[in-house]
């Protein structure tokens, strides 16, 4: 992320995509709006009601969250050991958090 | 629990008051400002929060505290209210169990996990249902889809020559993606053991899975 | 292309008629009968009087993974049922919704819908969204020499930073539009897929731009 940050420089434009200011997947509560990076560590397919489904695990040193995108097979730049950030409000499924269709940022490698 | 339900038509109200009345908390969303003027000012049912919005907007579902809400259930008179409801409700706010009620049985097909439904309640499909259960006897009616249908509620009540009567439960070679539920006998619930031997005239309900549902039949049926 | 354009308004009817008169083949589908009057006499396209989520009318009015659907209702919740019928259960990739509340378009967004806010919306945007290949500019200078174009990031872009696909067309990415927030990126930002771009470029760059947004993360 300290790649990415510069000085405000005076040829700055004023309001800029920020960078995700991330909590450690171990802070992370359910059902609260949450920001959370990391690195893609399993990808499946995982159809449901007969519509394609994607679902990642993400993994951050403190802990793993889960995401499903519905309705699609692949997302561009979301492959295995990709580093991501993604947001949004996630559900307590069984010992972990799982978000559904979150927002997602790619990350620089 | 803390219930939302998006919906003041008659089936909306209705589940109002019983939840209430169950102890629970339970704010009504409607957009129609008459519907809410009178609900507030006759106060009926007595004891719920209302609201004037659109269930379908973010804004409303944060003004009522979906946040916090155990149960949401989108009973609109609007498949696709209810189910953009369900949507919001669930990827949203997280809502751990979101209940959508269809009005036109030709759209039950998405009343599932892609909209984020837990449970899906046909009113057509109900009433046909429950018509079923009053005048049909032998047969293997379906009363509620669980789980986006992946799971049925269904009802046989036992005929002259079904194969189940005088038989315990265990015996029945019932499938293992089923369970019989309650025994309705005589006007009161028979809470089902595998001894239970059943009766002729017995109302027999069984949640079954969807593949298993003509091994079922086989056995209570014939 | 076989076109699917549902919802038959004034927006509708006037993609329905740009896209006939540009031979593609288009179907409009409306629930009410009287909606085709906007569509005059000489419509060379099909009409189809039914409900645009419907999986049968939309068999009948022939959908398949290579055609387009416009999702163009007076309704956001009808547009985005057929919006997701249209893309999950047939496998359409060219899918526009409009949508009139934008923190609703944002939450569609993140279902990989494409949007068209009801704001700044035009036939002519919807085109542009819905056929890809169309890229007519949002702006050209006075002196027709830069031109300010819009466009849909696709999937092989992503990951590509702005400073390499501004280095490329030779111009600057003025808005980028993401999950259907606006804001001005950095050169260091990554695009990502339905990402959509306002870029303001030479106006005989059109060609090298999008040879940039088709040229996979990791070649540069």
């Amino acid at each position: 992320m300290a790649l990415l940050r510069r000085k405000q420089r005076d040829d700055q434009p004023i309001a800029s995509i920020e960078l995700p200011e991330c909590t450690p997947i171990c802070d992370t509560e359910p059902r609260q709006w949450v920001r959370v990076s990391g690195k893609v560590v399993r990808m499946t397919a995982r159809p449901t009601s007969g519509q394609p489904a994607l679902a990642i695990s993400l993994s951050d040193e403190t802990g793993i969250v889960t995401a499903v995108w519905t309705g699609r097979r692949e997302i561009g730049g979301v492959t295995l050991g990709r580093k991501i950030a993604i947001e949004g409000v996630a559900v307590k499924h069984g010992d972990h958090l799982e978000f559904t269709n979150p927002g997602y940022t790619l990350l620089p490698k | 629990m803390n219930v939302i339900i998006a919906g003041a038509g008659s089936v909306g109200r209705y589940m109002a008051g019983q939840l209430q009345d169950s102890g629970h908390s339970v704010t009504l969303i409607d957009n129609d400002p008459k519907v809410v003027a009178q609900g507030q000012a006759t106060r009926t049912p007595v004891g719920v929060t209302w609201c004037l919005g659109d269930a379908c907007e973010v804004a409303t579902l944060k003004s009522v505290g979906t946040a916090q809400a155990d149960v949401v259930a989108a009973v609109t008179g609007d498949d696709e209210d209810n189910l953009v409801v369900s949507l919001l409700s669930k990827q949203e706010f997280a809502v751990p169990r979101v209940l959508a009620r269809v009005n036109n049985p030709k759209n039950e097909w998405m009343f599932n996990d892609m909209w984020g439904v837990d449970v899906s309640v046909s009113t057509p499909h109900l009433l046909t249902g429950l018509v079923e259960e009053a005048v049909t006897v032998g047969s293997f009616v379906r009363l509620l889809s669980l789980e986006g249908g992946k799971a049925r509620l269904a009802e046989v009540t036992l005929a002259e020559g079904s194969p189940a009567i005088a038989k315990e439960l265990t015996d029945l070679g019932l499938p293992r993606e089923s369970t019989v539920v309650a025994v309705l006998r005589d006007g009161h619930v028979v809470v089902p053991r595998g001894d239970t031997v059943l009766h002729q005239g017995d109302e027999v309900l069984v949640l079954v899975s969807g593949g298993v549902e003509d091994d079922v039949r086989r056995a209570l049926v014939g | 292309m076989h076109v699917i354009v549902v919802g038959c308004g004034r927006v509708g009817s006037e993609v329905a008629l740009n896209l006939a008169a540009a031979e593609h083949d288009v179907v409009v589908i409306d629930r009410r009968i009287e909606s085709f009057r906007r569509l005059g006499d000489d419509f060379k396209g099909t009409t189809m009087v039914g409900v645009g989520f419907d999986r049968d009318v939309l068999t009948e009015a022939g959908i398949t993974p290579d055609c387009a659907v416009a999702a163009v209702t007076s309704g956001d919740n009808s547009n985005i049922l057929i919006a997701r019928v249209a893309r999950e259960t047939f496998g359409v990739d060219h899918v526009v919704a409009r949508i009139y509340d934008p923190r609703r378009a944002s939450i569609y967004e993140r279902l990989g819908i494409a949007t068209v806010a009801s704001v700044a919306w035009t036939s002519a945007r919807v085109l542009r969204h819905l056929l890809a290949s169309e890229s007519t500019p949002d702006w050209i200078d006075p002196s027709a020499k830069f031109t300010i174009v819009e466009r849909r990031v696709p999937a092989a872009a992503a990951g590509t930073s702005v400073a390499n696909i501004e280095a490329s067309a030779k111009g600057r990415v003025v808005v980028l539009a993401r999950f259907g927030e606006a804001t001005i990126p950095q050169p260091g930002t990554l695009l990502q897929e339905d990402d959509v771009l306002h870029i303001v470029i030479p106006a005989d760059h059109a060609a090298q731009l999008e040879a940039a947004l088709h040229h996979k993360e990791g070649s540069h």
